[in-house]
């Protein structure tokens, strides 16, 4: 691709999302999330093999339906309030068709199947753009309708996607698919605590992102896409070794990591609100992920030979791939559990 | 507290930067010096004390603290040989490995908040995982990780959720505050609930019969040093917890404990008898510790002065015993390389202090008098006897049972004939003579003074 | 000054102990520092015994207090009443013949240092329990002595069956070791005490469940029917191991808990009744056992055995001094039987079958007169040391009204004591000589000859000197009928007749198909074959099948760990698995909408 063009195409989807979460105008907003949708078509088709294209044009299809269902509602908006500004709608049916545009766009269960599919059609970097950027707009317009949604759908949809994301990523030895249901779990517990305390949901979304971000990184370091080669990281890149597990851990929600405080605080502010079965089900069923985690771990770092004597044959070339960002990225995502409350008062 | 935390925290710079030969030297002095002074600072006879806001120190912590610090010595030197074979990275990752669950150990039993206890709690599996699943001899081992962690993490869930939830509804976790902020709890199926989700993760942690699956797996898997911290120490996390969880609860625990001792007398009798008919060396004295850990079990629901004092006492006592016991099991397997009991046989012959040790563990395992563990187990059982006199028929029944396959366990590895496998074999090194008497030393001393580690009076 | 006097006694015992942790090389006089160490102990507690008999005063000595466990002290506390004093000189007068014995029988032993110092261990032990004045020190002895008689039974390790024994000892040690257990928590729950004096003040009408409990205990540790299997197949150790701890000193432990405890059970008929009957059952079943072994060993087990059982019928009727006076004399010539059958079996190159023995009187002269005076005051010859005892025994028990059940089978159970001595004899020292030729027949050595010499002096006039000093506590019978004052000495020697004729008849009667009583006596009463197959096998296989396989490798493993990935899997698989077709995603996508949409409307 041209550089011109891609850089236009790469700030065209930073401006989409931010014009969606800046505006106060329904129209506006629906706009920055064409735009966007509009500006990542050709990102995920920038390999011009039928993957990928077959990757965009589902991912196209589905965020055009979405975004016109949204319109719907927007345009029905109008018709019953008359105004344009992004209010929490008075009609709950008109909440809930927006909902469902956006967990369509999120890419959320029951309407998530599209999800894993787009992430395995794409390069690395475009899905993780998709599995993290991408949320963002939806998300900010989610945050903005909330409190006339209704709670029980809201919450029906989080679990929902908790079960799809757990039981869909058992299935997977793809990584990109493991990450995609890895999202579907985790955007399940940013709506599940949405209802009660929209600030988790973003310190949800921020560690989610840095977690993923990161997990991509070291893929993209090693351009590893299934669960078998990431058993040769020991040789390319030893020093990550014991690092990948806690990070690994950490996307799980392991305690002491990161992944943990997220968790924690949705749990503790359902339990606030005398609600305390929803959690316990969430937690047990994120175990899955935690689940398929470990076996990346255990195919990273856990299975090296016992003695080290291949490593002094480096028969892979050195990696090329400038990754300044990773250390700070991984410190982030595995050691910043002690500065929860930090982040949790507003 | 943090007199203890931070020189370990500093010993993983200390042995990341000394040189190869000198690491373990350093290592080793590091630790020792580090639980001697636990030794001299936590000895606490009748009081607690808080050593900062977060965390203190009682008369129930203390000695698992010093267990703990003592400990990591100990497995320093065990896993020398197992190690061997590695290069120094890889060694200075495994000790870093084990420095770091000393670090999470130490403050998990000295938390003052029970959250943070939680979350510390959890921390501990993080490097048991890694040094089980990444050290451990056969591909299993992986299988034995998962169910380690799923065990209990499946387990501490509810404890968090219902943790969450007194912690919304009384403003405070502390546990030094705890027995003046809790409410009386009643009998109701709310509750009970509650009551289950605060103990099932201890119960697995510790592990209650019939939740006890992934601690022989755990154990037949791990290195030495993995199934050393496991007996000795992690088991008792889950006693740990139940103490300091038991005020909150109470008086449901009356009511509740029921099905649960009677599962663990049963389960103390049954895995017991499994115990005759292992093959396994190491599976043998994981399921004796499941057994052993079974009158902890009883000892800490039956909640009456003589019975915790007694569970205390059984939990330092084997904690060092089973710990000793492991150590035995990994130097059979370094020199005839197989953990079946069959293929050990009459090493005396040719190690006959070993067999020394291996006498004096298996004595102690099976609480010959006056040993520390006898002293618990009696009390344990004078405690479940006083609560019904029924149980005498499970706690007497296990106590033989306790005796024939402690016993069995040495006749068979040290007595008869030398098998013909057996054949080029190292001998016992003063490191392994060391280790063994760093670890039946304490008893020792311990029976001689015991009540250093009963000072328990809840 | 007593107290000086028993740490005086204990102190040099310790010392040969402590010499090896310092020293730890083999050293070739260590054998002879043991046995000074012993007799220098048996000098110093012969002088307190002396003093004690002299002042009759009973002391307890109390120091160290080891812990407290809220309201219960424990502390070293020794007891020095009248038997401990009485017996710590007779224990360490065997110990030190057998010791000096096993000098000569181990000497080509390599690890006879060690031998020794496991017997001085043992020994040890036995004085903690002797003079113990509280519960958990005797427990102390008790099961110290039950690990070393583990170590000494199996010393030979090499050999199955030696290891076999030991744990069979062990094991039938620690079904009593239940009994104490029990008692020991009854007494800390109810008098809240383990001292002697306090439990005793406690309870004066005590509950029999402590009681029987602590005769579980004694069941155990001295062979009692039930648990008696173990005892004949601890012959596989070391004879001196057979001599000191199956015949002389452990294995009175349980009879002397008992006597211990006579304050409690002396008001308790059920228990008398109980003690009685299990002696008397023990005395009998076990001298008939005795009757057709052809080891000679185990022939001296036996007859161990039934001692016991006599002992135990001795405190059943009330006479707890009697029981003890036995115990006293009983040590002297069953020790000297045992010196005396490894002396023959040394001789005869290990030789333990007494059919192929005879005519050792002639060989052996010096074995074969020990023999015979340990066989005869077994019997009770008079004016022997046995007769001082067993006699009494027999006297007291005919006069005293209890069950005459139990008081007939004693009285057969000692003809049959007669009769299975005299088969010793007869197999082993008369007749001609039946073993292989070419045997070096040796009894020269004044290790083997001083032992065996002193206990034949002991077991002639040990008896009279300590009978003297047996304080008559409960009234005995002064007088009574001349029929009852000589049931003892009459059923020995018609024993002895019956015996004498039947060996005779042998000689001169055509080999026959043996009688089913035969084989019931041969067999041990077929008790150990049935238990001994029976027990453990059901219960071995309970816990293969039913406790390992399946509740802990099938049911426990199916129903969690197993039955969640099962169902995970299924879950797993029906929810992910999708073709990827463009119109099934936007066909899913239509129901879910609506059906919310339909929810809210």
């Amino acid at each position: 691709m041209n550089p011109l063009a891609h850089l236009i195409i790469s700030l065209t989807i930073l401006t989409g999302t931010t014009i969606t979460i800046l505006s106060s105008h329904w129209f506006l907003a629906w706009m920055g999330l064409e735009l966007n949708m509009l500006a990542i078509v050709p990102i995920l088709a920038k390999n011009t093999n039928p993957r990928s294209t077959e990757a965009s044009t589902k991912y196209f299809l589905i965020q055009a339906t979405a975004s016109m269902i949204l319109l719907m509602a927007i345009f029905l908006n109008n018709l019953t309030s008359g105004q344009w500004t992004i209010n929490p709608p008075h009609n709950q049916t008109l909440s809930t068709m927006m909902l469902i545009a956006l967990v369509m766009k999120m890419g959320m269960a029951p309407l998530h199947f599209w999800l894993p599919e787009v992430t395995q059609g794409t390069p690395l970097i475009p899905a993780m753009i998709v599995l993290t950027w991408q949320k963002l707009a939806p998300l900010s317009i989610m945050f903005q309708i909330f409190p006339s949604t209704n709670t029980s759908i809201i919450l029906m949809i989080s679990i929902l996607s908790i079960m799809a994301g757990s039981w869909g990523g058992l299935n997977q030895t793809q990584l990109r698919k493991i990450l995609a249901y890895s999202s579907i779990t985790h955007m399940g517990w940013m709506m599940a605590v949405l209802y009660y305390d929209p600030n988790i949901t973003i310190l949800t979304l921020i560690i989610y992102i840095f977690l993923t971000i990161s997990t991509f990184m070291i893929f993209y370091l090693n351009s590893n896409m299934t669960t078998l080669s990431l058993s040769h990281t020991w040789n390319k890149l030893t020093w990550m070794m014991p690092m990948v597990p806690l990070m690994m851990m950490s996307l799980g929600g392991l305690p002491p990591l990161t992944g943990f405080s997220p968790k924690w605080a949705i749990m503790q502010e359902l339990t606030k609100n005398n609600n305390l079965i929803i959690p316990l089900t969430m937690a047990m069923l994120t175990l899955m992920n935690l689940y398929f985690y470990m076996r990346l771990t255990y195919s990273i770092s856990m299975t090296m030979f016992p003695t080290s004597n291949n490593t002094k044959i480096n028969w892979q070339l050195k990696h090329t791939k400038p990754m300044p960002l990773l250390p700070p990225l991984m410190t982030l995502s595995t050691l910043m559990l002690p500065l929860t409350p930090l982040m949790l008062t507003n | 507290m943090l007199k203890i935390i931070l020189p370990t925290i500093m010993m993983l710079p200390t042995m990341w930067l000394s040189k190869t030969h000198m690491m373990w030297i350093n290592t080793m002095t590091c630790s020792l010096l580090i639980s001697i002074f636990t030794l001299m600072m936590l000895y606490l006879p009748n009081n607690s004390c808080n050593l900062s806001l977060n965390f203190f120190s009682d008369p129930l912590t203390s000695p698992l603290l010093m267990l703990t610090a003592w400990l990591l010595p100990l497995m320093i030197l065990a896993t020398q040989q197992h190690l061997h074979n590695n290069s120094a990275p890889r060694k200075k990752l495994y000790i870093s490995m084990l420095v770091f669950l000393q670090i999470s150990l130490i403050m998990t039993f000295s938390a003052t908040e029970l959250i943070l206890f939680y979350i510390l709690f959890e921390t501990t599996l993080i490097p048991t995982l890694i040094i089980i699943t990444r050290w451990g001899y056969q591909p299993e081992r992986l299988n034995a990780g998962s169910y380690f962690l799923f065990y209990t993490l499946a387990g501490s869930l509810p404890l968090l959720i219902t943790l969450l939830h007194y912690f919304s509804s009384l403003g405070s976790l502390n546990i030094l505050t705890m027995t003046i902020n809790t409410k009386e709890m009643m009998l109701s199926w709310t509750n009970n609930i509650m009551w289950l989700g605060c103990m099932m993760a201890f119960m697995v942690k510790m592990p209650l019969y019939g939740l006890h699956l992934w601690l022989p797996k755990a154990h037949v898997e791990a290195p030495i040093a993995g199934s050393m911290v496991l007996a000795a120490i992690l088991l008792k996390l889950g006693s740990y917890g139940m103490m300091r969880v038991t005020p909150m609860l109470n008086p449901l625990t009356e009511k509740m404990s029921y099905p649960f001792i009677v599962l663990s007398l049963w389960g103390m009798v049954m895995t017991s008898s499994i115990c005759l008919r292992q093959a396994d060396l190491k599976s043998l004295i994981a399921y004796s510790s499941v057994s052993h850990m079974a009158l902890v079990i009883l000892a800490i629901l039956i909640q009456t002065p003589w019975s915790l004092t007694g569970a205390m006492i059984l939990m330092i006592a084997h904690g060092l015993t089973s710990s000793l016991l492991f150590c035995l099991a990994n130097s059979n397997y370094e020199r005839v390389h197989s953990r079946t009991m069959m293929f050990t046989r009459g090493l005396q012959a040719l190690f006959p202090l070993l067999a020394l040790w291996w006498l004096l563990a298996n004595l102690t395992n099976l609480a010959l008098p006056p040993t520390i563990n006898l002293m618990g187990e009696l009390l344990t059982i004078l405690a479940s006897f006083s609560w019904s006199n029924f149980t005498i028929m499970f706690t007497g029944f296990n106590m033989l049972i306790t005796a024939l396959y402690s016993l069995h366990m040495f006749t068979s590895t040290q007595r008869g004939p030398l098998t013909y496998s057996t054949s080029n074999v190292k001998p016992l090194f003063t490191r392994e003579n060391t280790l063994m008497l760093m670890h039946m030393a304490p008893i020792l001393l311990l029976t001689l003074n015991p009540k250093t580690i009963m000072c328990l009076t809840p | 000054m007593h107290s000086s006097m028993i740490l005086m006694t204990m102190i040099p015992l310790l010392t040969p102990i402590i010499i090896t942790l310092i020293k730890p090389n083999n050293n070739l006089l260590y054998p002879h520092y043991v046995k000074l160490a012993i007799i220098y102990a048996f000098t110093v507690s012969m002088l307190s015994m002396t003093m004690f008999i002299f002042t009759g005063q009973e002391s307890m000595i109390s120091n160290w207090h080891w812990m407290t466990i809220q309201t219960i002290e424990l502390s070293l506390n020794f007891k020095m009443d009248f038997f401990s004093m009485m017996f710590t000189p007779v224990a360490l007068f065997v110990t030190w013949s057998i010791v000096e014995f096993s000098m000569w029988y181990m000497s080509s032993d390599p690890n006879i240092n060690q031998f020794l110092k496991y017997l001085l261990i043992f020994l040890v032990t036995m004085l903690i329990l002797i003079t113990a004045n509280n519960l958990f020190q005797l427990f102390i002895g008790w099961e110290g002595m039950g690990i070393m008689s583990f170590l000494l039974i199996s010393w030979w390790h090499g050999r199955t069956d030696a290891n076999t024994a030991a744990l069979q000892a062990i094991l039938y040690n620690r079904i009593g070791d239940i009994g104490f257990i029990l008692a020991m928590t009854w007494f800390f729950l109810y008098s809240n005490s383990w001292d002697f004096q306090q439990m005793f003040i406690l309870d004066r009408t005590p509950n029999s469940f402590p009681l029987m409990s602590l005769l579980l205990a004694a069941t155990g540790k001295s062979a009692q029917f039930g648990l008696h299997p173990w005892l004949p197949s601890a012959m596989e150790g070391p004879t001196p191991v057979s001599a000191l701890l199956h015949s002389s000193t452990m294995v009175v432990a349980g009879v002397f808990l008992i006597i211990r405890f006579h304050p409690m059970m002396e008001n308790n008929s059920l228990i008398q009744t109980l003690t009685l009957s299990m002696g008397a059952i023990t005395t009998l079943f076990t001298a008939i056992c005795a009757l057709t072994q052809n080891d000679l060993k185990k022939i001296v087990a036996f007859s161990t055995s039934s001692q016991l059982g006599l002992m135990m019928v001795t405190i059943g009727i009330n006479q707890p001094h009697l029981a003890f006076l036995h115990i006293c004399t009983h040590a002297f010539f069953k020790a000297m039987l045992f010196l005396s059958a490894g002396s023959i079996i040394h001789s005869l190159n290990n030789e333990q079958d007494i059919r192929k023995m005879g005519g050792l009187f002639k060989t052996l002269p010096f074995t074969s007169s020990s023999l015979i005076i340990g066989s005869f005051a077994l019997m009770g010859m008079p004016f022997l040391t046995g007769f001082y005892s067993k006699d009494l025994i027999i006297e007291t028990a005919n006069t005293s009204y209890t069950n005459a059940w139990a008081l007939t089978t004693t009285l057969v159970a000692t003809s049959l004591t007669a009769m299975y001595s005299i088969r010793i004899i007869f197999f082993a020292l008369a007749g001609y000589p039946r073993f292989t030729t070419l045997i070096l027949i040796n009894e020269n050595n004044p290790k083997l000859m001083n032992p065996i010499n002193r206990l034949a002096l002991g077991s002639i006039f040990a008896g009279f000197l300590i009978s003297n000093c047996v304080p008559p506590t409960s009234h005995p019978q002064v007088t009574m009928p001349w029929h009852l004052k000589l049931t003892a000495l009459g059923v020995t020697i018609l024993g002895l007749l019956v015996a004498t004729e039947l060996s005779l008849m042998t000689n001169s009667m055509k080999l026959s198909t043996p009688l089913k009583t035969f084989y019931f006596s041969n067999m041990l009463g077929f008790y150990s074959a049935t238990t001994h197959r029976l027990n453990p096998h059901s219960s071995l296989t309970m816990s293969q099948n039913l406790t390992s396989a399946l509740l802990d490798l099938f049911w426990l493993e199916k129903s969690m760990p197993k039955m969640t990935t099962q169902t995970q899997i299924s879950a797993s698989t029906t929810s992910s698995t999708q073709k990827g077709l463009i119109k099934l995603y936007f066909l899913s996508f239509f129901i879910p909408p609506m059906l919310a949409l339909l929810l809210t409307i």
